[in-house]
């Protein structure tokens, strides 16, 4: 199946690894385990951080907090620095940006991730679909960019009277739910539409907008794609992402429970999506799915290794992460079909440290005072927290990604709720309650969820705050051990 | 037929008061062969142990207590009320709903001050009948007084009280001295039986067990001559060693109740041991119907290891004092008065102020009865003056409201034209002519104290709850916020509860919460945080649990605590920065930011020692800083208000 192209096959020794947290440790672990050396880069208020300790060196790139992780120019100096011959940009900070690519090729450094043509084509929606019409992938009815003025409301008035209401505004350079704008009508549209432009220059450097049908409460369901230089593209099945937080995802199961002529098909429309963008390395497509009818359309595609990536490798067994390094020394993808386990079901849960109950307001600058995880089959923890560790107010409050593994449905949900109990977090409040009232909420037990699966159960957020009496009474037992007299008696 | 009368015919259960009624019940009492025994659990715990009997000692005797076949059990009123949520933590509502439970076949009984209620200043009428029904659930008979005895203040909880089914025990306050004659008092109940009628039970209340057992013999048997198909039932202290005695002379002159308490935990200032009392009057003939006198001793056995946990509580001064003959501090107010001399740093001056001042103000006062709110007033009165060393200089509120009558009628005579000099100033006649007079307390509107209630939490507030909350506002409040934050924790034993300089690695213990499930925690080790907070090991029902305590805070707040010398604090309050005297609650505000205040206006009302006291302003300025806020609890030396001089 691969095409016959002449590719340049290179070692990599030694792999910088330009992010930080949890996907900066996650990376060092697979770089090490092919026994390469792993570089950590940090900003200064991330000196304690614990990926830093896993790696074999680290670079201060600055004082940070956050620019110095976009810096690309930083970036290769570190690479230069050490000797690196590799960088992994991991997810977020410099993952998707054209030019980081652009700029290792340039230094001669391989960047584990697609060529810069790539990831800008893809990174442009209406680019993206251009591509996919071209190659007969459904996407959900929609406009080219607006043209500037009364011309581009016009365009946009007539789009809705062929699609109806409600529509979507998009911005053209928008991603990651940000830039999108619902519209219920035309006297709606006509408010909107300057509105979105406006805000698309300030956020995305681009006035460009489109329009598009909007899928009421639709489900995200996203493949996995490893594409390799020789022209190889496989994929490790899909990811339901439907139970999202203003279009921010908490929690992901793979595989997506659709049935099965509607995988393979989507499976199919993935790889060809791929190909027609002349991808190379790891790459998600995602798509919407009407939860009703089953019908999918490209939404877009995410050039970069992603949050979620833990529950396809917990359900496939495929290391994601070694698979991109090997496809960024040149090598042939070796995975047979048969070897891609899509049997069970993996959910992954982001516990952070915010209070879902106050609108997931970050608790930053709190420490753990203490810390236990769960473990045991099935379970699989990607983080950076420890006791003692000091929530950043610089950064996100991500402490640990947790990733079950389970026979079925009901095994995977009992295991993720048993998991989750046998957390102990003492210092911040996390949102493990809240995943643990979703487990024991009927329509996800049912698994009948799509995006306003928030919205609709507004219930998750009302889990007890109170503890168990024991729980009260044996904080008011340590107090008044800890103060050396009750201070509520005297 | 049962030929012979069993102890179950005889004892009187709160089910036959519910099916038959009070005249029956009372009727039973008539017909009792001997004389009846309160158990005055309440009384014990206010007089001799600050009011801290936890309920998990009440819990761990209640059983036993049911089976002594006692009158009552005196369980809630006083000041236990407002101690329950203050010291203990618990609902005394709940107390009351936990202890029912757990005693179906022993009648209830509270001590209610009338417009007072469970607290020290008169209630508005709504408040004192809603909080007389909601009490009324569980207690079944209502010990009722006023502290002049004037009629008029106890009439709302009478009315209430019969309302709900409930057995009235009217009390006469009792006290001593050439104005407390037989006649007096006989008359006294007089004017009680016109307005309650005559199914009660009368108290002859003798708050300081004062009088000699002769009085109180000749008293009981004045009252039975004129009203011999009266109920009586004695309640007295044994302040000075002799209450038996007074109990023994009151029965055999026709009292048919008497009050004592367990010997395990009797003191020096509350009841006598119970069974002092039946062994004596049985000497004398006189048979203490349906009491089990190994259920008696059984509670006590199980009560004597608990005693060691209350020690703390116990009286800086023990032994008994019969000096309390003149100087008649309430049995319920003395050892709180010692507790005051200690924090207040004159322990030295008490032989002066019991002996000398507090009678001398008792007589210039009027000779009424030293009981709350009077005795607070007195006492307060009497340290003052001997404190300051000028005598009734900046009297508080509470003395001028009761020589303005506001109270009530003073009943013997008015304090002499020098005391009002010295409480009004020279110009008093025309004030006191003007403001002279009984002071009604208007209604107050519930819903909107249910309202700011609710606010204050952030939820619904049950009824229950706004019971309480009319009772003790900003105490209620910070009680139910302990609840939701620590549970139930009356379940926990005293030894947990008052533990001091921490617990051993290792110590266990085992308790049921109140929900009745069992537990065992186990105390692990400690380690302190980089934040200075402390982490502790539990095992709890064999699961560690390490539990963090920030400790932060409360070292922050030690810091900023200010140590001045009154001195200092009064050449503060020249330059306008005005710092709290004492050690209280604020009450109340009276002026705003931007007031302008002349010297000598109240800035801030003040309540320590149940006491109202006025904080005032040294110069004539602009209130440009108020740094309380009611409720709050403030220090001596604590900043209140910052007033700028005037030009």
């Amino acid at each position: 199946m691969g095409k016959n192209v002449m590719v340049e096959k290179k070692t990599i020794t030694k792999v910088l690894v330009a992010n930080r947290g949890e996907i900066a440790l996650r990376i060092i672990r697979t770089v090490k385990e092919l026994g390469l050396s792993a570089v950590a880069v940090y900003e200064k208020p991330d000196s304690e951080s614990l990926f830093i300790r896993f790696a074999d060196d680290a670079i201060l790139i600055g004082n940070g907090p956050r620019k110095d992780y976009l810096n690309i120019d930083r970036m290769i100096w570190a690479a230069r620095q050490c000797g690196a011959d590799a960088i992994h940009p991991g997810y977020g900070f410099l993952a998707e940006n054209a030019e980081f690519s652009a700029a290792c090729e340039k230094e001669g450094i391989i960047f584990i991730g697609p060529p810069p043509d790539v990831i800008r084509d893809l990174g442009n929606k209406v680019v993206a679909r251009e591509i996919m019409k071209r190659a007969n992938i459904p996407f959900i009815p929609g406009t080219d960019n607006l043209s500037r003025g009364q011309a581009g409301i016009e365009e946009a008035l007539a789009f809705g009277k062929i699609h109806g209401y409600p529509i979507m505004l998009k911005a053209s350079s928008g991603g990651g739910g940000r830039g999108i704008r619902k519209v219920e009508n035309e006297s709606d549209l006509l408010i909107q539409l300057p509105l979105a432009r406006a805000e698309a220059l300030s956020a995305f450097n681009d006035e460009n907008i489109y329009v598009e049908r909007c899928i009421e409460a639709p489900r995200h369901v996203e493949v996995q794609i490893l594409a390799d230089k020789h022209g190889n593209i496989i994929h490790l099945g899909t990811r339901d992402c439907s139970i999202q937080r203003r279009h921010q995802k908490l929690l992901e199961i793979a595989p997506a429970d659709l049935p099965t002529d509607i995988l393979e098909s989507m499976h199919k429309t993935a790889i060809a999506a791929a190909r027609q963008a002349g991808y190379i390395n790891a790459g998600t497509v995602e798509f919407l799915v009407d939860a009703e009818t089953n019908e999918f359309w490209f939404m877009e595609m995410n050039t970069r290794l992603q949050v979620e990536h833990t529950v396809t490798e917990a359900l496939t067994g495929v290391d994601i992460v070694r698979e991109q390094i090997r496809i960024a020394e040149g090598e042939h993808l070796d995975i047979p079909s048969e070897r891609v386990q899509l049997m069970g079901k993996a959910i992954q849960v982001r516990i952070n440290a915010e209070d879902p109950k106050n609108n997931f307001m970050p608790e930053g600058g709190k420490r753990v005072e203490v810390y236990q995880s769960p473990g045991g089959p099935g379970i699989r923890l990607d983080g950076i927290v420890y006791q003692g560790y000091k929530i950043p107010t610089e950064y996100d409050s991500l402490l640990v990604k947790m990733t079950i593994r389970g026979y079925n449905w009901e095994q995977a949900i009992q295991r993720l709720r048993r998991a989750l109990h046998d957390f102990l977090i003492v210092g911040p409040q996390t949102t493990i309650p809240f995943y643990l009232a979703i487990c024991d909420e009927v329509d996800f037990q049912k698994g009948e969820f799509d995006t306003s699966y928030l919205e609709t159960h507004p219930e998750i957020f009302k889990y007890p705050n109170s503890e168990r009496e024991i729980a009260k009474l044996s904080k008011l037992i340590a107090e008044i051990h800890a103060k050396k007299h009750n201070p509520y008696a005297i | 037929m049962n030929a012979v009368k069993t102890r179950a015919d005889e004892i009187i259960t709160p089910r036959e008061l519910k099916e038959h009624g009070v005249a029956y019940v009372l009727d039973k009492i008539k017909r009792g062969d001997g004389f009846f025994v309160t158990n005055t659990e309440r009384d014990l715990s206010q007089s001799d142990f600050k009011n801290r009997v936890m309920p998990h000692t009440q819990v761990l005797v209640a059983e036993d207590r049911n089976d002594c076949g006692y009158f009552t059990l005196e369980i809630s009123g006083g000041a236990s009320v407002h101690v329950d949520m203050l010291r203990k933590q618990i609902s005394p509502l709940e107390k009351l709903e936990v202890l029912s439970a757990l005693m179906p076949d022993t009648m209830f009984q509270n001590l209610c001050r009338g417009i007072n209620l469970f607290g020290y200043r008169p209630y508005p009428e709504n408040v004192i009948r809603l909080t007389v029904q909601s009490f009324a659930r569980y207690v079944h008979v209502w010990r009722v007084f006023d502290f002049l005895n004037h009629i008029p203040n106890m009439i709302p909880v009478f009315e209430e009280v019969q309302k709900a089914g409930r057995i009235l025990e009217p009390s006469i306050c009792f006290s001593t001295g050439p104005e407390h004659t037989n006649e007096y008092y006989v008359k006294k109940v007089g004017q009680i039986l016109d307005v309650t009628g005559e199914n009660i039970i009368l108290c002859i209340k003798n708050h300081g067990g004062l009088g000699t057992s002769k009085r109180i013999g000749d008293l009981t048997k004045a009252i039975m001559d004129r009203y011999p198909d009266m109920i009586i039932h004695y309640h007295g202290h044994n302040t000075d060693g002799d209450d038996v005695g007074r109990i023994v002379a009151a029965v055999r002159n026709g009292a048919r109740i008497v009050d004592a308490g367990d010997h395990a935990f009797c003191g020096f200032f509350g009841p006598p041991p119970i069974l002092t009392v039946v062994d004596t009057l049985e000497e004398y003939g006189f048979r203490a119907v349906g009491i089990n006198r190994e259920k008696v001793i059984e509670t006590s056995n199980k009560l004597r290891p608990q005693r060691e946990f209350y020690k703390d509580f116990e009286s800086q001064f023990l032994g008994f004092d019969p000096t309390a003959q003149t100087h008649k501090l309430p049995g319920g107010a003395t050892g709180s008065s010692f507790e005051q001399a200690v924090k207040g740093g004159f322990l030295d001056r008490m032989p002066e102020i019991l002996q000398k001042e507090l009678p001398r103000v008792q007589r210039e006062l009027g000779n009424w009865w030293s009981v709350t709110p009077g005795s607070q007033i007195l006492w307060t009165t009497a340290v003052n003056n001997v404190i300051k060393g000028v005598r009734y200089k900046d009297a508080n509120d509470d003395l001028k409201n009761l020589m303005l009558g506001r109270y009530g009628e003073l009943p013997f005579y008015w304090p002499a034209d020098e005391i009002y000099t010295a409480v009004f100033g020279p110009d008093w006649k025309d004030y006191v002519d003007k403001e002279k007079g009984y002071q009604k307390i208007e209604d107050i509107d519930i819903d909107v104290e249910r309202r700011v209630l609710e606010h204050r939490l952030g939820r619904p507030a049950t009824g229950d709850e706004l019971v309480l909350y009319l009772q003790h506002p900003n105490d209620a409040v910070s009680f139910f916020k302990f609840e939701e934050k620590y549970g139930k924790s009356w379940v926990l034993p005293p030894e947990v509860w008052f533990k001091k300089s921490g617990f051993n690695l290792g110590d266990k213990y085992e308790f049921s919460d109140a929900f009745g499930k069992q537990h065992t925690v186990e105390v692990g080790p400690q380690r302190k945080t980089k934040s200075g907070d402390a982490v502790t090991y539990l095992i709890v029902d064999h699961h560690p649990e390490p539990i963090l305590t920030e400790l932060e805070q409360e070292a922050g707040a030690a810091k900023k605590k200010p140590t001045l010398t009154p001195k200092e604090i009064e050449a503060l309050g020249k330059t306008g920065d005005i710092r709290s005297p004492l050690k209280g609650v604020v009450n109340e505000i009276p002026v705003s930011e931007g007031d302008e205040v002349s010297a000598g206006q109240v800035l801030i009302v003040l309540e320590a020692m149940k006491m109202l006291n006025n904080v005032l302003s040294d110069i004539s300025g602009k209130v440009t800083e108020i740094l309380v806020s009611p409720g709050d609890e403030v220090d001596v030396g604590e900043p209140l208000v910052v007033v700028k001089k005037d030009g």
